[in-house]
């Protein structure tokens, strides 16, 4: 394990920027959201505890070209998007970086996408470890740990005046060996890291027991009554799931620019939205509560029935920038027990 | 970047029942007018939403003009009151927003008003040409979507 | 407020026992310190949970038109401009809502409280709103500052924190906009500007537009049942959130709106990266103010101002 003062992380990142773009966490567009790096500013060590846009969005963006069509002949030509440069996110919390993991699992299934996969690979994360939770995080509920994170090529943690990093994948591991500038971790060293790590854990204010959830909404799933209880005050806009990291439902356009020529893209797609199964004869969630449902059991019932795991990390953004507060663990909490054994 | 010879492409929405036929008569009777304008016949005035305007500009159109009858002589009663109150608050808010006041254009021209059409499209052209290319939304990367 | 709290539970307990209302709409307490969320209830027992407090911030009134039955609908001053508006336009019928007003003591903008601290939100041990003074706690420290500090905007300039419709009033005071003017001093600067930087601002603001709707979901006012951002045929806006076509958007929505719109502030607040649409709310409303001499919600038998019409009015761009 190698460490080094906070106050250089600067010449760090710099040396990655040699052979990366840096992407760290900023606030320059008002709210917090990974951007490219300046090249000097470390302030963030300061005010970072989670972006508000997921970090999702750099492996898989909001608006993503495909590739652009021209008109040529009696056909088109296509011409795919270029090839993304070689990208390190410094900074990505473990809930995040579950969050990863998680959706790998879709892109890669059946049909693999190459637009997300090749912008994964193309991706290298630096996870740096929470010291100070939100009120709205449950990270430790969904098996997340704030403090150290597996899902990451490297792993920083925070012990004051310090960042601890240490190697997780070979890929990572790699990229530790040709960094200079660093010091060798001590024993004492690794102590303060655990303590930070259960530290963390410690701050973790919000639980929720999932025990059973997945059967639970199964047998809740024609309780009309409970959902449309559940829904009454939802807006359904799409700041849950356009901010949640675990979502990854999209929206396909084709835009024409002059000339008999134009860009396919991609952009993030909610299914909060009424407009999202309307279609010309009907639509299958007309109502809100059967979309704040679906949402609901997509994450804990149909998504672990599916690939085993529970599609939520726990990071919170859905409860703190909901514009009504709806809140995901209350909503959990209140899900009928099965009436049968 | 020299604006020499270009010209302004103005988008007008005519009502069917009297500024339409007034550039009709205009035609008919010959009188000359820019040929800047692309006209789209709409049925009454009242049927601009601002969305129609905004979507112009957004389109690449250097100006918009909208045309309908007199007040008091609608063919539907009262579309070009409403009309009026909507172009009027349009056009104060997209001078908020940062656009050209000269880009969105209103007039009363009725069937009969040829001569007044022909010296309206080129008052308007000519507005909108001092003003310059509609460069609002121009984006590198997506480009300008006026298809000739 | 306390003694409102304490009212407002006893009066809607009894609405819903007595059958005068089948629904109740008010605030409930957050899931997060210093928040509330809508409480949509047709329980009696559920009245207990009801709350005033500075943080009453949503406009319930857009919930009205998804309750079957008489319902009761706690409303600040705006809140119930925002209803007379709604029933201006035949959303509403008056007989269908029981108005229980709240004379609004102004409402605690958070963001301007972490601004003012440095402290995030869940790090502040209490804020609590007394008349002018506003005490915000945090390291165990309990410190003032003018109220106007951490008011919202549209609070500071608030013509009309009464409740100008109700069917019960909770009680009597209310500040009247206690900076008068202050709430729009943004729009001010901004409308010294030349064009071009304006233009060039909220092409900035809009580049963070993530077209999650959230402004329009929270508005009362934007009620269509199929927007025009989801015609497809013709495809008007596309959903991609290029800079151009989230301003096409909420160009177009702040115009849908114009004479309905009660700067209730709402979609600002709402907005999860920040963008500062009260700049557009607030100067339609002093355009439709100028214009037609109009503002929104203020009395139900009023025309809306998009139906209405003087013979001789705004003529002056006409040619």
């Amino acid at each position: 394990m190698k460490k080094i003062k906070k106050q250089e992380l600067a010449r760090l990142l710099q040396q990655w920027q040699a052979d990366y773009t840096v992407l760290a966490p900023s606030r320059a567009t008002e709210v917090a959201a990974m951007a490219e790096w300046d090249g000097k500013d470390i302030g963030f060590l300061e005010w970072y505890r989670n972006t508000v846009i997921p970090p999702k969005e750099v492996i898989l963006p909001n608006m993503e070209e495909l590739f652009r069509f021209q008109k040529e002949g009696a056909g088109y030509r296509l011409t795919a998007a270029a090839p993304e440069a070689k990208q390190l996110v410094f900074g990505i919390r473990p809930c995040d970086a579950r969050a990863l993991a998680i959706i790998d699992l879709v892109f890669q299934d059946t049909y693999p996408d190459d637009y997300y996969l090749s912008r994964r690979q193309n991706t290298l994360l630096v996870g740096l470890g929470c010291t100070r939770p939100c009120d709205s995080c449950f990270c430790t509920s969904m098996g997340v740990s704030p403090g150290e994170s597996g899902d990451v090529d490297l792993m920083c943690t925070d012990t004051g005046d310090e960042l601890m990093i240490e190697g997780i994948t070979a890929k990572g591991k790699e990229l530790l060996e040709k960094t200079g500038g660093l010091a060798e971790a001590s024993p004492e060293d690794g102590s303060r890291r655990q303590e930070a790590i259960e530290q963390a854990r410690q701050r973790i204010t919000r639980h929720l027991d999932t025990g059973g959830i997945a059967e639970k909404l199964q047998r809740s799933f024609e309780d009309k009554e409970f959902w449309e209880r559940i829904a009454a005050k939802c807006i359904t806009c799409g700041v849950c799931t356009f901010l949640c990291p675990t979502c990854y439902c999209f929206d396909i356009n084709d835009e024409k620019t002059a000339a008999g020529g134009g860009a396919r893209f991609r952009n993030w797609d909610s299914c909060s939205f009424a407009a999202y199964t309307r279609m010309p004869a009907e639509n299958p969630r007309e109502q809100k509560w059967q979309r704040v449902r679906q949402k609901v059991c997509h994450k804990y019932e149909f998504y672990p029935r599916l690939f085993n795991i529970i599609a939520c990390t726990g990071c919170g953004r859905c409860i703190r920038l909901c514009p009504v507060n709806w809140d995901i663990t209350e909503t959990l909490k209140s899900v009928p027990a099965p009436t049968t054994t | 970047m020299s604006n020499e010879g270009w010209e302004p492409k103005i988008l007008g929405f005519l009502c069917k029942w009297c500024s339409y036929a007034g550039a009709d008569l205009a035609g008919t009777s010959r009188k000359k007018y820019p040929a800047n304008i692309r006209i789209i016949k709409i049925p009454c005035s009242g049927r601009i939403d601002p969305l129609l305007i905004i979507k112009a500009l957004r389109l690449g159109f250097d100006g918009v003009l909208v045309s309908g009858c007199h007040p008091g002589d609608c063919h539907y009663q009262t579309g070009n009151y409403r009309a009026r109150r909507r172009i009027a608050i349009t056009k104060k808010f997209l001078e908020y927003l940062g656009v050209e006041p000269q880009r969105l254009q209103a007039s009363w021209v009725s069937a009969s008003e040829g001569d007044k059409f022909a010296r309206v499209v080129a008052e308007v052209t000519r507005e909108v040409k001092e003003v310059g290319p509609n460069r609002l939304f121009v984006d590198e990367r997506l480009g300008s979507q006026v298809t000739d | 407020m306390k003694d409102w709290e304490a009212r407002l539970r006893t009066e809607a307990r009894k609405l819903l026992e007595q059958g005068e209302i089948e629904y109740l709409i008010g605030f409930a307490p957050g899931s997060l310190k210093f928040t509330t969320t809508p409480l949509i209830t047709g329980n009696k027992e559920d009245a207990g949970l009801l709350v005033i407090n500075p943080f009453i911030t949503n406009n319930l009134s857009v919930f009205l038109n998804e309750t079957r039955g008489r319902t009761g609908i706690v409303a600040k001053g705006c809140d119930a401009r925002a209803i007379i508006s709604l029933i201006q336009d035949n959303q509403v019928a008056r007989e269908k809502v029981f108005i229980i007003g709240v004379p609004c003591p102004g409402i605690i903008d958070l963001r301007k409280v972490e601004k003012l601290t440095g402290r995030d939100r869940d790090e502040l041990d209490d804020i609590t709103l007394a008349g002018e003074r506003v005490t915000v706690t945090w390291d165990g420290q309990p410190r003032e500052f003018p109220a106007a500090e951490v008011l919202r905007d549209d609070c500071l300039d608030c013509t009309s924190p009464a409740p100008r419709e109700y069917d019960l009033l909770l009680g009597e005071e209310a500040h009247a906009g206690a900076a008068a003017g202050r709430g729009k001093s943004k729009i001010r600067e901004l409308e010294a500007l030349p064009p071009e930087r304006r233009w060039d601002f909220w092409k900035n603001e809009f580049s963070r537009c993530i077209r999650c709707y959230a402004c329009r979901q929270i508005c009362p006012a934007c009620f269509c049942e199929r927007c025009f951002v989801e015609e497809a045929e013709p495809h008007w806006v596309s959903p991609l959130p290029a800079w151009q076509e989230n301003l096409l958007f909420q160009a177009t929505r702040i115009i849908h709106v114009a004479g309905r719109c009660v700067d209730c502030g709402e979609c600002e607040r709402a907005c999860p990266v920040h963008i500062p649409l009260r700049l557009l709310t607030g100067k339609m409303e002093d355009i439709v103010d100028e214009l037609f001499h109009y503002r929104a919600g203020m009395d139900k038998n009023e025309p809306p101002l998009m139906t209405a019409y003087q013979p001789e009015e705004a003529e002056d761009f006409i040619r």
